[in-house]
């Protein structure tokens, strides 16, 4: 018998539901309580996992740098230097090594850092020198101690 | 009338006040500049006689490679993240070094170090794709939430030597 209609008695029924629930769950399999079970509290703790997870990716640089800084600050007071004088000196002296690698130098090659250190020290006192000159006042200057003679 | 500052003249003449100083620390005076000039030639001397005779362990260096800088030393691993067109077993240079250190002596450069002093040569090991990292954007009460697969490309190069020469002058 040849049948040239579609039977219409058919329903489409989903048939991976569990799949595309185990899809999201496994991400949630670490979690605490019952989101860790339960699809519907899964699913929003879950998207809230991504988002956190997106937004720290971008915070994660910005906490890397700024430990960074406070370790080079850490040892450059250890050799009589703070973290700003330490770091404009060094980039007065054209040394273009960045943060991370400062860092890590101060941790584990500690003679490269006091010589960083000392590098940095001596083109401070150059730059004092340099500012200072000869010591004398520029001419028809008033300093801030006037004497009056009478 | 005549101006006059009170530390231009004889420091021990004059009570310490609030004034009696100047406002900046004092800088103690540098080095003759011949003398240090022979100091400098000495030490110079001296490296490059160490450096000529091998009388060093292990090197590092920091290295500026991928827009990154990187402190390495030989046998180590690295992973870029992006595409190096090299293929894998590659035998590569890495040209701008900043600084080569030994045990004993360090070379800084200023930013960088002549490419006749110091080879750094790597190898490419691996080119991979990174993990599947899921970025996601969701705003509450809109109904808008944007879920993107990201999987970056990756490079594993090998270090395998860091060599330098007496080029010292």
């Amino acid at each position: 018998m040849v049948v040239l209609s579609a039977a219409r008695w058919i329903r489409s029924r989903l048939t991976d539901r569990f799949w595309r629930k185990q899809e999201v769950l496994k991400y949630a399999r670490h979690f605490r309580g019952r989101k860790n079970r339960c699809y519907k509290l899964a699913v929003r703790s879950v998207r809230r996992a991504f988002v956190k997870s997106t937004k720290a990716r971008a915070e994660k640089k910005k906490f890397l740098r700024a430990l960074w800084i406070t370790r080079i600050g850490a040892a450059s007071l250890e050799h009589g230097l703070k973290y700003p004088v330490f770091i404009s000196n060094l980039v007065k002296s054209q040394v273009e090594l960045n943060r991370k690698v400062l860092a890590d130098l101060a941790i584990y090659e500690p003679k490269t850092f006091k010589s960083l250190a000392a590098l940095a020290q001596r083109r401070r006192q150059e730059g004092f020198l340099a500012a200072l000159g000869d010591g004398k006042e520029p001419e028809g200057i008033f300093s801030r101690i006037v004497r009056h003679h009478y | 009338m005549r101006p006059q500052c009170l530390w231009s003249c004889a420091h021990g003449l004059v009570a310490k006040t609030s004034l009696s100083s100047p406002p900046w620390p004092e800088v103690p005076k540098l080095p003759d500049p011949v003398e240090e000039a022979k100091y400098h030639a000495e030490v110079v001397q001296k490296v490059n006689g160490m450096i000529s005779a091998g009388e060093y362990g292990r090197l590092f260096a920091v290295v500026h490679f991928a827009s990154k800088q990187w402190k390495v030393t030989s046998e180590d691993l690295i992973m870029m993240d992006n595409v190096l067109e090299a293929e894998c077993g590659d035998r590569i240079r890495l040209e701008k070094v900043l600084l080569v250190g030994a045990d004993d002596f360090t070379l800084i450069g200023r930013p960088l170090l002549g490419k006749d002093l110091v080879r750094v040569e790597a190898t490419v090991i691996e080119k991979t794709e990174s993990w599947p990292k899921i970025h996601m954007r969701f705003w509450k009460r809109h109904n808008y939430q944007r879920k993107k697969i990201i999987r970056n490309p990756q490079t594993v190069l090998r270090i395998n030597t860091i060599e330098i020469y007496p080029c010292l002058s």
